[in-house]
């Protein structure tokens, strides 16, 4: 176990490094130049800097050291976790990453929350439920889920739920209330998906033979249902989960926008568009790190719920390949 | 409108049934007020005005620093400047300043000022402040390049007296008067200046305004405090004192659907979106009970920039993309019925911009004549071509918007090619500064005629700092920056707007600007504000409003 854990800790690293620098080479063989960037927010289009003005900026921001130089020079500063200075807005990138994490996480968090409860309560009934019509109409629901555009839902949930119904504000980033909007938003595409998953597990586990000895030996349904089928069927469904935690950053990003909430992932549109080079690195490293980290957890939480999951790469794989992966579109 | 119900009652129940529908019929005709419309009763004092703008972008809320349309109109209402504007004529009036004189030559002005001025932190605004101020402008250097060109010519600041002030100048600045109205050349306290300008970009610096700043998160709120003390508004308001309402809560929505709904669900007070709301957006606030207000922002026009380093070099091929396009059209297309036609580079509300409708005109056949005899004939596919050369001109833009593909369409009749290149932000402004590109469109928001000089001056804007160095061939610039030395030290108002007539002439003859579009702004209110009025930039003033319960 500790060595299976050490080398899961090894690989996350070597992910963090390697995202790190795939974005400095990106980031570096762009076409802008920062300093006229840096020096547009200030001015427009009416800026006249002088040569030494130019050249002051320059060293500042550390401009006209040879790539090597830099990369090296940047990598050791965000091993401390400083990023530098955001080229766009006059704060250091560490500081706009900490303003803007904690309203991502809690709209993250609840969307996490309303996708567990959503797909799985989803997944539960569609195969719990016994008459066919409402079965297969529950079986088939999670892809119209799917299938709907973030932007497109959230707007139509913000006409009904906020300027119909006045139950919710449709703006903002203060306050529960402020979460409950964008993270259904944010959590109907992934509920869909977690429930195909879940439900094609629910069915597979139902159709083994240790579920044919719990009801002979005269179970009840539910518990049946609960208590023996899920546990094995939300195996796949929590790999999926992990996975699924990196979409809801990216989904993060319409969501922040349609509902002008803080966050990182509408921090992060904001900077691309800005080509603000040292607030793009940090903003991938952190989302990287975060995806790395959750994978991590899901690992190390597998051998807990199934014992025959042990630490060898084959029986691990073998477990895995047996659950169909459905298109995260 | 409500109908009387004529029952067989008394003549006085009938008589009473009578006024209240008249009380009526006239409360839902007055509907739409008006910017300066007078108050709709008594004056309420207190609440909390909630406003929502489209975006922040810069996050900057600096006003020596910065440029951005609603950062200045929350700056406005912070800090107070020598000058104000009338929005109606164009006139600067006293402020902080009660009265001035300017040498002939432009070089030199003498402000007094009011002596019972006060910044939020008790300090007294006096000469030394004003001299602290603008010296501190010029610092910044780079950062503050809008307030170095208002401040162009800068020599230095003498204090005479406690009120008494001297700005100086190497050259002539006639433009400079008008400029100590506006919130880049407001005083903030001599302490301001000592700050990082990078934290006085998040909030920390202190004015004199009607207001306090409570808190910024840039890109997402801003809160202001009124503040009890405040007797110096200038007189352009009816209110000179302290203001009425107690806060102002700004907020950022980029969509214009969430804006509009959260206006008439009640969650804002003011919906002010950067671009004009639709006709449909329009006739929903109105039909929630809330009025628009609709003025045009003084300055620049939306221009198209061309570079005559490209295609757009050929003379014939500029004049006829003028001629080619159907302004009238174009705005009522595009905007709506109502929405002004633009008449010259300048905004029709710049107090020195003229009428050049006359060279504005839509001019097909006189496009296609010009290109015929400049030997652009036209191909099986509509489109024009010269020894093998397609007549194809690339427009550079940061997003795809309609009012392009009309443009698009409108040239397409006269055989050119509009090309819609859309790029990112960072990369336009990389683009346009070092001239590549055939065509791009701009606009700045001033309210006077000088503007033109610091974006299309070609001895102020050198190539590598913005599209209008690449808009001019060289004996038309050299005209033009004749022109403009001769405004820019001209102080009577009626001979300088004369020489601006004769630069925007000028500019449209040769093509070095293509006017498209007056910009107008659209500001959507609920019933329950009233007397929201506007700077002579357009930008909010906050000393007349107020709400009512």
């Amino acid at each position: 176990m500790l060595q299976y854990t050490a080398r899961r800790v090894a690989q996350a690293i070597a992910v963090l490094w390697a995202a790190y620098t795939v974005t400095f080479v990106v980031l570096y063989l762009l076409p802008s130049d920062p300093v006229s960037i840096l020096l547009n927010q200030a001015g427009g289009t009416s800026g006249r800097p002088s040569a030494d003005q130019i050249a002051q900026i320059q060293s500042q921001y550390g401009f006209d050291d040879p790539v090597i130089v830099q990369y090296v020079h940047h990598l050791f500063d965000a091993i401390q976790l400083d990023f530098g200075q955001s080229v766009s807005r006059g704060q250091s990138v560490t500081s706009l990453l900490s303003e803007n994490l904690p309203p991502t996480l809690a709209l993250t968090a609840t969307a996490l929350l309303f996708t567990v409860v959503i797909g799985g309560g989803l997944a539960f009934l569609a195969t719990y439920v016994g008459w066919r019509p409402l079965r297969s109409f529950l079986h088939r629901l999670p892809a119209v889920g799917v299938s709907f555009p973030t932007f497109w839902v959230g707007l139509l949930l913000i006409q009904l739920f906020s300027f119909s119904l006045g139950w919710f504000p449709a703006t903002g980033s203060e306050g529960i209330s402020t979460l409950i909007l964008p993270a259904l938003t944010m959590s109907l595409p992934t509920a869909g998906i977690l429930a195909q998953v879940l439900i094609r597990g629910l069915d597979d586990t139902l159709d083994q033979a240790h579920i044919a000895t719990a009801r002979a030996k005269g179970l009840s349904r539910l518990r049946i249902h609960g208590k023996h089928a899920l546990k094995n069927a939300s195996l796949p469904a929590l790999t999926i989960l992990g996975l699924l935690v990196g979409s809801t950053v990216t989904q993060a990003v319409v969501a922040e926008t349609v509902f002008s909430r803080l966050g990182i992932g509408r921090l992060a549109q904001q900077a691309v568009l800005a080509q603000d080079i040292p607030l793009v690195q940090g903003i991938v490293v952190l989302a990287a790190a975060i995806f790395v980290v959750v994978n991590l957890v899901v690992d190390l939480i597998y051998p807990l719920l199934d014992p025959r999951v042990l630490p060898h790469t084959e029986r691990r794989s073998r477990v895995r390949t047996t659950t169909p992966t459905p298109e995260l579109a | 409108m409500t109908r009387s119900h004529r029952r067989p009652a008394a003549r006085r129940g009938v008589l009473v049934a009578l006024a209240a529908a008249a009380v009526l019929a006239l409360s839902a005709c007055g509907g739409g007020s008006d910017a300066s419309s007078s108050a709709d009763g008594p004056v309420q004092e207190g609440g909390t005005l909630r406003l929502a703008f489209n975006q922040d972008l810069f996050g900057n809320l600096d006003p020596n620093q910065n440029f951005w349309i609603e950062s200045r109109s929350i700056d406005r209402n912070l800090v107070d400047s020598l000058t104000d504007q009338d929005p109606k004529t164009g006139e600067v009036v006293p402020w902080l300043a009660t009265k001035w004189t300017v040498s002939p030559d432009a070089t030199s002005y003498t402000f007094t000022l009011r002596d019972d001025v006060t910044f939020s932190d008790g300090t007294k605004l006096d000469a030394a402040a004003v001299k602290a101020a603008y010296d501190g402008i010029i610092e910044l250097g780079p950062l503050a390049s809008l307030g170095a060109t208002y401040l162009s010519g800068y020599k230095e600041t003498k204090v005479l007296s406690p009120t008494e002030v001297e700005v100086d100048f190497d050259t002539p600045n006639a433009a400079f008067l008008q400029a100590t109205s506006t919130t880049t050349l407001a005083i903030l306290s001599p302490k301001s200046y000592d700050a990082d300008p990078k934290k006085r970009a998040l909030g920390e610096f202190v004015g004199s305004g009607p207001f306090t700043l409570d808190s910024y998160t840039p890109a997402q709120s801003a809160k202001l405090t009124k503040r009890d003390d405040y007797a110096w508004g200038s007189g352009i308001n009816k209110n000179t004192g302290a203001a009425h309402i107690d806060k102002l809560d700004v907020t950022f929505s980029p969509e214009e659907s969430v804006l509009v709904g959260s206006l008439t669900s009640g969650q804002i007070d003011v919906a002010w979106p950067r671009n004009p709301l639709s006709e449909q957006s329009q006739e929903t606030v109105k039909a929630a009970g809330g009025s628009v207000d609709s003025t045009v922002l003084p300055g620049l026009t939306y221009n198209l920039i061309p570079n005559v380093n490209g295609i757009l070099g050929d003379d014939a091929v500029r004049t006829a993309l003028g001629k080619g396009i159907d302004r009238e059209e174009w705005a009522h297309t595009v905007f709506g019925d109502d929405y002004p036609v633009t008449k010259s580079v300048l905004d029709s509300t710049t107090p020195q911009a003229g009428d050049q409708s006359s060279l504005l005109g839509y001019d097909p056949d006189g496009a296609e004549k010009l290109l015929d005899d400049a030997g652009w004939k036209k191909g099986a596919d509509g489109y024009r071509s010269k020894d093998g050369k397609p007549l194809a001109v690339e427009f550079v833009v940061v997003a795809p918007w309609a009012g392009w593909d009309l443009v698009q369409d409108q040239l397409k009749k006269i055989g050119i090619k509009f090309e819609q290149k859309v790029v990112t932000a960072a990369e336009l402004t990389q683009n346009v500064n070092n001239g590549k590109f055939d065509l791009t469109a701009s606009y700045f928001t001033r309210a006077d005629g000088d503007v033109l000089r610091t974006f299309y001056d070609t001895s102020v804007v050198k190539p590598g700092t913005g599209p209008g160095a690449y808009a001019q061939k060289p004996d038309t610039a050299k005209k033009i920056t004749g022109l403009f030395a001769d405004e820019i030290k001209e102080i009577d108002p009626a001979k300088r707007k004369t020489i601006f007539d004769q630069i925007e002439k000028l500019f449209i003859t040769t093509g070095s600007l293509i006017p498209l579009q007056d910009r107008a702004q659209i500001v959507a209110k609920s019933d329950k504000v009233h007397d929201l009025n506007y700077t002579s930039e357009t930008f909010l003033r906050l000393n007349d409003v107020w709400l009512s319960k």
